[in-house]
């Protein structure tokens, strides 16, 4: 039940971030909504046994299930490649996001 | 004709070293050979497969030798492997307009696209639903890169939509795939054969990766994002994502669909039913509405989701053969004309019909090119819409019950419409007064101011080669139906042998 609730609220937060027109703040967002994501992979493992799985170690019976461990191990990986790049949007975009678009002379309407 | 099984991961394995080999070693002869080469060879092990798929119905491959229980699948079938061929032809033309535009020589450009092609094939050999989610991802990372690859602001805020869409379906995907491991126990796709007709919660788990799937596939009412990021990147790149993005989404709600249901609708089938009518009518509508060529392609490209969604919704072997075939149709006939299109624009400066005209008698070639490409789309001869339209037609008839009329009013009224708007683009662009002014192309900021428009200005004619080439397939595709719609109907009837699914995957 607390990760059910505390999946609900990171999803609550992180949708609201994302609402806002600050790109940095988006970041945030995708960042708590992974969190859930990640959080509702781990709960899929049974939290009740959560033992590293390691079989000449722990007893079977109170080893966690090691292959949402593998999901959640991945997921971070690419949720921490495509935060980079946002941030890498960010920086490149100046204040694009809460300000106006730059005088570059582009002609927007080709 | 054999294939070892143990050869399925050289799909993903060659373009990702390629890609690799492209970083290293930056020459255009390199570069260039690998991004047109190894797209082709995937296009020729597609079509080897399909002809192994004619015997063979399942090949399954448990990568690294692990338990096939728990190790991650590889299985081609008959629409796999169509699909792996289409993509792969797609990409090798969309390559070679990259190549004679020079963005192949932008920074990591090739890298990009063999990446990018990696992911596709990875996600249509996949057996396994989270390492489905990993290769939409290594499909989508260097997506994000090519769209914004030129750096021009429009392409940045593009670049950003694009990116921000697809990371938070990413992880409504991902969550789908935690809720269906909770549930079942299994990612495996073969284990979940028709899980989801026996137990509910499965169904919910499974419909929540749908439904990620579903925005990533551009289908009304979650469709806005492809017109507003697609028309940005340049022809060449777009042609690139016409090929990919769209289509492995639609290939992954075909397969998953088909598999976890085991061949029955789901409970929320009117729904599925009201969103393909709404994606065929909202694209050819919103065709209107457009004032430059790619935009409105980009409407048609919404209107061709919903036209593949009648597969899915239908569910008949047939329906899903009739689907793959539109699905291909409709990936060579949108790349020819978005290809035509960015040839235009590189060459005249802008894609707006007001500031184009008269360009039928500069450009007779480009003219003859779009009207054909427009006539497919709408599924007029002789051209492979006709096939197309007719396959699906024939499936509705067959198999769509009480939604049968209504699928047939949305067809006949979204080609009708189509009609109209894109002769609307045609003969604004084509007809009309001679041009005398145009904005030739500048290096930094993409257009520059109005000059006098030279007399002996054409389109290289290196420029018309790859839409005339992706122009003929479609021609191919009318002039021999018979052997590629009986491909399609084996595909569609191996997609609901759910039975032999498993006993391949699984033995």
């Amino acid at each position: 039940m607390t990760v059910a609730i505390l999946v609900g609220v990171l999803v609550a937060g992180g949708v609201y971030l994302m609402m806002q027109r600050s790109l940095v703040r988006i970041v945030f967002g995708v960042s708590l909504l992974s969190h859930a994501a990640n959080l509702l992979l781990l709960s899929a493992g049974v939290l009740a046994w959560r033992q590293e799985p390691l079989s000449d170690r722990t007893d079977l019976a109170s080893t966690a299930d090691p292959l949402p461990q593998a999901f959640v191990l991945t997921a971070i990986v690419i949720t921490f490649a495509i935060t980079i790049l946002v941030l890498g949007f960010a920086v490149i975009g100046h204040n694009d996001d809460t300000h106006h678009a730059p005088e570059t002379g582009e002609d927007h309407d080709a | 004709m054999t294939f070892s099984p143990a050869l399925l991961p050289l799909f993903m394995v060659v373009p990702l070293c390629a890609a690799a080999v492209c970083v290293v070693f930056r020459g255009p002869l390199v570069s260039r050979t690998l991004l047109i080469g190894v797209p082709a060879a995937t296009a020729a092990g597609g079509a080897y497969l399909i002809a192994v798929h004619r015997t063979t119905p399942y090949l399954a491959h448990a990568v690294g030798g692990f338990d096939r229980t728990v190790a991650i699948s590889l299985v081609s079938d008959m629409a796999s492997a169509v699909m792996l061929t289409v993509t792969g032809i797609a990409l090798t033309v969309s390559a070679v307009h990259l190549v004679f535009t020079g963005e192949d020589r932008l920074h990591f450009v090739p890298s990009l696209v063999l990446m990018a092609s990696a992911g596709v094939a990875g996600a249509f050999l996949t057996a396994d639903l989270f390492n489905l989610f990993v290769w939409i991802e290594v499909m989508l990372l260097p997506s994000y890169a090519l769209i914004a690859v030129t750096g021009v602001w429009s392409r940045l805020q593009a670049g950003r939509t694009f990116l921000l869409v697809n990371v938070l379906t990413s992880t409504l995907l991902l969550m789908g795939v935690g809720l269906v491991y909770g549930v079942t126990g299994t990612v495996n796709l073969a284990a979940l054969g028709g899980a989801a007709a026996r137990d509910a919660r499965t169904a919910f788990a499974v419909s929540l990766m749908l439904l990620a799937l579903c925005v990533k596939a551009a289908v009304v009412p979650v469709h806005g994002w492809l017109r507003r990021t697609y028309p940005t990147a340049s022809a060449g790149v777009m042609s690139v994502f016409a090929a990919i993005h769209t289509k492995v989404a639609l290939y992954a709600v075909y397969r998953v669909y088909a598999v976890t249901f085991d061949g029955e609708h789901a409970a929320w089938m009117p729904l599925l039913g009201v969103a393909v009518v709404a994606t065929v009518l909202v694209g050819s509508f919103a065709t209107f509405g457009e004032r430059r060529m790619r935009t409105a392609l980009s409407w048609q490209m919404v209107s061709g989701v919903g036209h593949i969604l009648i597969g899915p919704l239908v569910l008949t072997a047939a329906a899903l053969g009739a689907g793959l075939f539109y699905l291909a149709h409709h990936v060579f006939t949108m790349g020819a004309l978005i290809l035509v299109s960015g040839a235009i624009e590189q060459t005249y400066g802008t894609g707006r019909f007001d500031r184009l005209s008269g360009l039928m008698r500069r450009e007779p070639w480009a003219a003859a090119v779009m009207a054909l490409g427009i006539a497919s789309l709408i599924g007029l001869p002789p051209l492979s819409g006709l096939w197309g339209k007719v396959a699906l037609v024939t499936a509705v008839a067959h198999g769509a019950g009480a939604w049968e009329w209504v699928l047939f009013a949305a067809i006949a009224l979204s080609a009708v419409v189509t009609l109209m708007a894109m002769q609307r683009l045609w003969s604004q662009v084509m007809w009309g007064p001679p041009m005398e002014k145009y904005r030739p192309d500048d290096a930094h900021t993409g257009g520059g101011g109005l000059v006098d428009l030279p007399d002996d200005l054409r389109i290289p004619r290196r420029l018309m080669v790859t839409s005339t080439v992706m122009l003929a397939i479609s021609l191919g595709m009318f002039v021999v139906p018979g052997p590629l719609l009986d491909i399609a109907d084996t595909a569609g009837a191996r997609l609901l042998d759910v039975d032999g699914y498993r006993a391949a995957v699984l033995p």
